[in-house]
């Protein structure tokens, strides 16, 4: 009884409902139909939505459109929301990452405090032998000396000579800053920079000579084996991805001589271990015009969009000559909802948002490629999910 | 004070690689401490006849700034530490003992 089947609540989902629930309407006010239904047993008995690898690995699609080293963008299809967030969360605060942590300050006589300096000088970016990089082991900062406290915790835990807590060649790279300012002169630099300053010259680059300290600036201090993994030669030398960030403003007489110590470290820890600038993902707007726009109408539908979403072409079924108004690109559509203010297009379309399209941006800071931290916060969460099924089997065996 | 080296919100720090690239626009950024004077540079010489100087807004477009965040960042900042430097201890001793010789 076909007729008995289709009032049966408990039957499977039709292709077009299908469809529908995979879709977050988004309407004038509100965003209905926010949380995902395809969980076993929502639906009844009769739609399966039991997790199924054959089935995942169909619907699973990964979709770049453009990947520079500096900044990838793909469209990642087929996955719930919680995944694609916990690859965005691991990215942001958990891949590990080499920056400047502790910072020996022997003279400073600039203007720019010491701790001021020190942070400066943490936040930027570093790159280097990429193998290299992979080989350095973590290193474990002990507590304060004066905090008591935190002391005895540690000791009670590590020991008081733990390996991990020396600084060594596997766990600590060593850069140094040592740069003084002082007036240009005829014999060195082949202008007098008094002179010129004399005569109105008032561009500190011509009058002075190392006015400003650039990350270029830093030095390298190859220790031990680093001599290996970070060989200037080969260019895998620990240096600033951005030789030209201004670090200090020095005048003649003042002085900067540093000591960096740089850690392995991750960005939930600081943002300045955080491998990516932005990580971010947008879902897919979906356009669904469920009566034609033609005409003068269509070009005011056109302009409601960024440009390019909507396009104007000559309408299949209708014999005029006016233009109809297709979805071209859906991706470049930023949700603006302004077609829904105008009364002439609010029962004509249908805006909403692809629940499973997961449009990423991912923009490293330049230790990592982009596409490269992305895998490693897929291997990163394959190991968290591995160590989190070995503590349940232990759990489970009563150790 | 002096142009930050990150920005606040989404701690780009403006990379740019080679005259090439930024005649391309193609800047791969995310540092700001480094476009900074590449900033002043751009926004302060003439393009044309008349000295128009290029709109900040440009400019901007040309470092790879596409985010408000970042854009804030070259917009709102003043550079005071050029007004500090003024004030050099140093360079008063080294005055006053170059002319202690004279």
């Amino acid at each position: 009884m076909p007729a008995h089947e289709q009032s049966n609540p408990w039957a499977p989902l039709t292709p077009s409902q299908l469809e529908q629930r995979k879709i977050v309407s988004v309407n004038p006010e509100t965003v209905s139909h926010t949380a995902a239904t395809d969980i076993p047993g929502h639906w009844g008995p009769a739609q399966d939505d039991s997790w199924n690898l054959s089935r995942f690995r169909d619907s699973l699609k990964v979709d770049f459109h453009h990947n520079k080293p500096h900044d990838a963008a793909f469209s990642l299809v087929g996955v719930d929301a919680s995944i694609a967030n916990a690859f965005r969360r691991i990215l942001l605060a958990e891949i590990p990452t080499l920056a400047i942590e502790d910072v020996f300050v022997f003279d400073n006589t600039s203007i720019i405090q010491d701790e001021v300096l020190a942070h400066r000088l943490g936040l930027i970016p570093l790159t280097g032998g990429q193998e290299g990089l992979k080989w350095l082991k973590w290193f474990r900062k002990p507590p304060p000396k004066d905090d008591f406290a935190a002391q005895a915790a540690w000791e009670a835990e590590e020991g008081e000579d733990s390996a991990a807590s020396v600084p060594s060649d596997y766990n600590t790279i060593v850069l140094t800053l040592n740069v003084t300012c002082r007036w240009a002169t005829k014999a060195e630099d082949g202008r007098d920079g008094k002179a010129l300053a004399k005569d109105g010259e008032s561009d500190p680059n011509v009058r002075y000579v190392n006015s400003n300290v650039y990350a270029k600036d830093l030095v390298f201090e190859p220790q031990g084996q680093q001599e290996k993994y970070f060989n200037e030669e080969e260019g895998n030398q620990i240096r600033p991805v951005n030789p030209d960030i201004l670090i200090a403003k020095l005048r003649p007489g003042q002085r900067i001589h540093v000591r960096c110590h740089c850690i392995k470290g991750i960005g939930a820890d600081h943002a300045k271990f955080s491998p990516v600038a932005t990580a971010s993902y947008r879902l897919l707007p979906q356009i669904n015009i469920t009566q034609p726009i033609l005409g003068a109408d269509a070009k005011k539908f056109a302009r409601c969009f960024p440009k390019g979403v909507i396009g104007l072409e000559p309408s299949p079924d209708n014999d005029s000559d006016e233009l109809q108004a297709v979805v071209k690109d859906p991706m470049k559509d930023t949700v603006s909802r302004e077609c829904l203010r105008h009364a002439e297009f609010k029962d004509k379309v249908k805006l909403g948002r692809v629940r499973d399209h997961f449009i990423f941006s991912v923009e490293s800071t330049g230790q990592f490629g982009s596409s490269e931290l992305m895998l490693d916060s897929v291997r990163l969460l394959r190991a968290k999910a591995e160590r989190f099924n070995r503590h349940l089997t232990e759990l489970e065996e009563g150790r | 004070m002096i142009i930050p080296i990150r920005c606040f919100s989404c701690g780009k720090a403006s990379a740019y690689t080679s005259a090439l690239t930024l005649r391309l626009s193609n800047y791969c950024a995310q540092v700001i401490a480094d476009l900074y004077e590449k900033y002043v540079e751009l926004i302060g010489t003439p393009i044309d006849e008349d000295g128009n100087t290029m709109p900040d807004g440009e400019a901007m477009d040309q470092l790879g700034l596409n985010r408000y965040c970042c854009r804030r960042m070259m917009l709102t900042h003043v550079d005071l530490i050029e007004k500090l430097l003024r004030y050099n201890p140093a360079e008063r001793d080294i005055v006053k003992t170059s002319g202690g010789n004279r």
